[in-house]
């Protein structure tokens, strides 16, 4: 998270409370004084690349609640994962607003696929029973019968989500998904107060494309749930958006960083602000798991052998 | 309640709603702060004691450190509905008794002999429940199997789009009755006799609120409207006579939905040492939906009786 953006520079503000001299830092939109605490919104002047956030999804789980989620999760890791990580140290906690475009658009798509049909035949074949004489019998058969299926598809796409922000990746996004969008506020400082908020560092029309192709993948998805018939086989598909909005919204996420080992890079463990879901990827320890291996080969070839000296 | 339409999808937009409930769209001017052309900082204060404060993420509102007051507490946007009109009871509790009675005594022969002479009824009371009415049109694109047009297999696809409208289409909002019995009840209901804003006038009637938030219609409703747009579409929109693996998927446009009260009769009666539930619809008492003792000695009894008849043309048959 350590991004400037050229867009979005650091500023010199005074705090209100003490008059101290504050540093706000580049690509954030909140700060913390550091002599009274007194927690700042910042608001830039706005700029083409840096929209005004229209929505927010304030945060319902609170820094020890994401610290208890947080412990359990790495509690419930099973054993083959790396010697440190169950000691971890938590190296920093932040609850950050994170920079989103929420997208929707009508979607139409023109398709065309192979649709398998099944039919059952009986055939005759001729074969040699127990005793060596030759018979002639019958069995069903399932075949298949292609045929080609053209149509189109219309269906509004709403609730797609990706974000604005560099330091935080779309699929690291996905993974804390989903958000429940119902709960979506209009932006207000109020929501941001204390907490860290991460201005738009992806120009808008990157995150629309990057929403248009998650679009196009979910209906191609839909699409082949969508084929009748036993099976579907060489869907092709062409899909156009119209009536394409995007808005600027701010999503709720924890982020932990754990150190497990001195030589080690920290890991990265994600905490949904709204739902508590959570996401990380943690390292295996390939000698735990050769060990384990190990252990189950030797049981078994053990096993083995007693139930060959009883027989 | 009403004021502007969606533009994209033309379906009326709700005071309060910050995105359209069908499309997603989101309504002009519905969000943008006033811009600010400079550099704006904002420390947000307590009322009582001048203090900066804190967003909360437990009490969901600004929260002072100092004093520990909640400043405001924001109002999620997403509202409970209100019901807009109360459809009336053509059915009184004189007949909601007979019709339990009739129904009891049309079950068949698998119930117990005396379910009507040892029935007692242990409660009845009204009970409005709430549900949403919609109209809407459809762009509906659609596959499915048929055998229309089939060679070797008995099923051929076909695919294709269909303009459908939906009128008066009743969705459950209720939490006191089942799905089923919602569902059951349904096709008894005159919707265009709603007469707004006329309350219960039953003394002891129960009247349901609309606990399912708005935004939650959204799922219910196209559930529904996928089911009868399959159904409606085997009705001489897909070729064929024979159906399978239909498909839908509906592009809504205009929904309109309405918030009504529905009447009905939440009846108990006890047989024996057991409570059965009845419910028979506030405007026609043949509408009825609800749950009766089975006699097991009479199913056991023809069961035996049934095994016997196959056992002796067993027995005749080996013996020939």
């Amino acid at each position: 998270m350590t991004v400037a953006p050229s867009n979005a520079p650091a500023l010199d503000i005074t705090c209100t409370t003490c008059g101290a001299d504050v540093v706000v830092q580049a690509g954030l939109r909140t700060t913390e004084c550091p002599y009274c605490g007194s927690p700042h919104v910042v608001e830039r002047p706005p700029h083409e690349d840096r929209p005004d956030p229209t929505f927010v999804v304030a945060f319902t789980v609170d820094h020890a609640a994401a610290q208890g989620i947080v412990k359990r999760w790495i509690g419930n890791r099973g054993p083959f994962v790396q010697a440190g990580i169950k000691r971890a140290v938590v190296e920093g906690t932040r609850g950050v607003y994170v920079p989103s475009y929420l997208y929707g658009a009508r979607a139409h798509a023109r398709y065309s696929a192979s649709i398998g049909e099944n039919y059952t035949v009986t055939v005759t074949y001729t074969t040699t029973d127990s005793k060596g004489n030759t018979v002639v019998r019958t069995r069903t058969e399932v075949r298949t019968e292609w045929r080609s299926l053209s149509g189109v598809y219309d269906a509004n796409v709403m609730d797609v989500l990706v974000t604005a922000s560099r330091g935080l990746g779309n699929a690291e996004l996905e993974a804390v998904e989903p958000f429940d969008l119902r709960l979506l506020q209009c932006y207000t400082p109020d929501l941001l107060a204390g907490w860290i908020a991460e201005e738009a560092s992806i120009a808008p029309e990157d995150c629309v494309k990057m929403a248009q192709g998650e679009t196009r993948a979910g209906i191609e998805r839909e699409l082949q749930g969508f084929m009748p018939g036993d099976s579907s086989t060489s869907l092709q598909t062409k899909i156009s958006l119209r009536d394409e909005v995007a808005h600027l919204a701010l999503l709720p996420v924890w982020i932990f960083v754990l150190r497990y080992a001195e030589d080690k890079d920290p890991i990265r463990i994600l905490i949904n602000g709204q739902s508590g879901k959570v996401a990380g990827n943690v390292p295996f320890s390939a000698v735990r798991i050769a060990l384990a291996v190990i252990l189950f080969l030797g049981l078994a070839a053990g096993l083995m052998l007693v139930l060959g000296v009883f027989a | 309640m009403t004021s502007t339409n969606c533009i994209r999808c033309a379906s009326p937009l709700e005071s309060g709603d910050l995105r359209c409930a069908v499309c997603g769209d989101v309504p002009e001017g519905v969000h943008v702060p006033p811009k600010n052309e400079r550099l704006e900082k904002i420390v947000l204060r307590c009322d009582t004691c001048g203090a900066a404060t804190r967003y909360d993420a437990r009490s969901q509102g600004l929260l002072c450190s100092f004093c520990t007051g909640l400043l405001k507490s924001e109002e999620v946007g997403d509202p409970v509905e209100q019901t807009e009109a109360y459809l009336p009871f053509t059915v009184e509790r004189k007949e909601a008794r007979e019709a339990l009675k009739k129904w009891l005594g049309r079950l068949g022969f698998f119930r117990p002999a005396d379910l009507i002479s040892k029935s007692r009824i242990e409660d009845l009371r009204p009970l409005w429940w709430v549900g949403w009415v919609f109209d809407a049109e459809a762009l509906v694109s659609w596959t499915a199997d048929s055998n229309a047009g089939s060679q070797r297999s008995a099923w051929a696809p076909h695919s294709g789009q269909t303009d459908l409208v939906f009128d008066d289409v009743l969705v459950s909002a209720s939490r006191g009755l089942s799905e089923k019995e919602a569902y059951a009840l349904t096709p008894s209901y005159n919707i265009g006799g709603a007469e707004p804003g006329t309350g219960p006038r039953e003394d002891d009637a129960v009247v349901e609120a609309f606990d399912v938030q708005r935004s939650q219609a959204r799922t219910r409703i196209t559930r529904v409207i996928h089911s009868i747009a399959a159904h409606r579409l085997q009705q001489g929109h897909i070729p064929g006579s024979n159906f399978r693996n239909v498909h839908v998927c509906a592009l809504l446009t205009g929904l309109e939905t309405r918030r009504l009260a529905f009447p009905a009769w939440v009846m108990a009666y006890r047989y024996n040492d057991q409570l059965f539930r009845v419910v028979i619809s506030g405007q026609d008492s043949a509408m009825l939906k609800g749950k009766a003792p089975y006699s097991w000695f009479r199913i056991l009894g023809v069961a035996a009786g049934v095994l016997l008849l196959v056992l002796v043309t067993v027995l005749l048959g080996a013996l020939s």
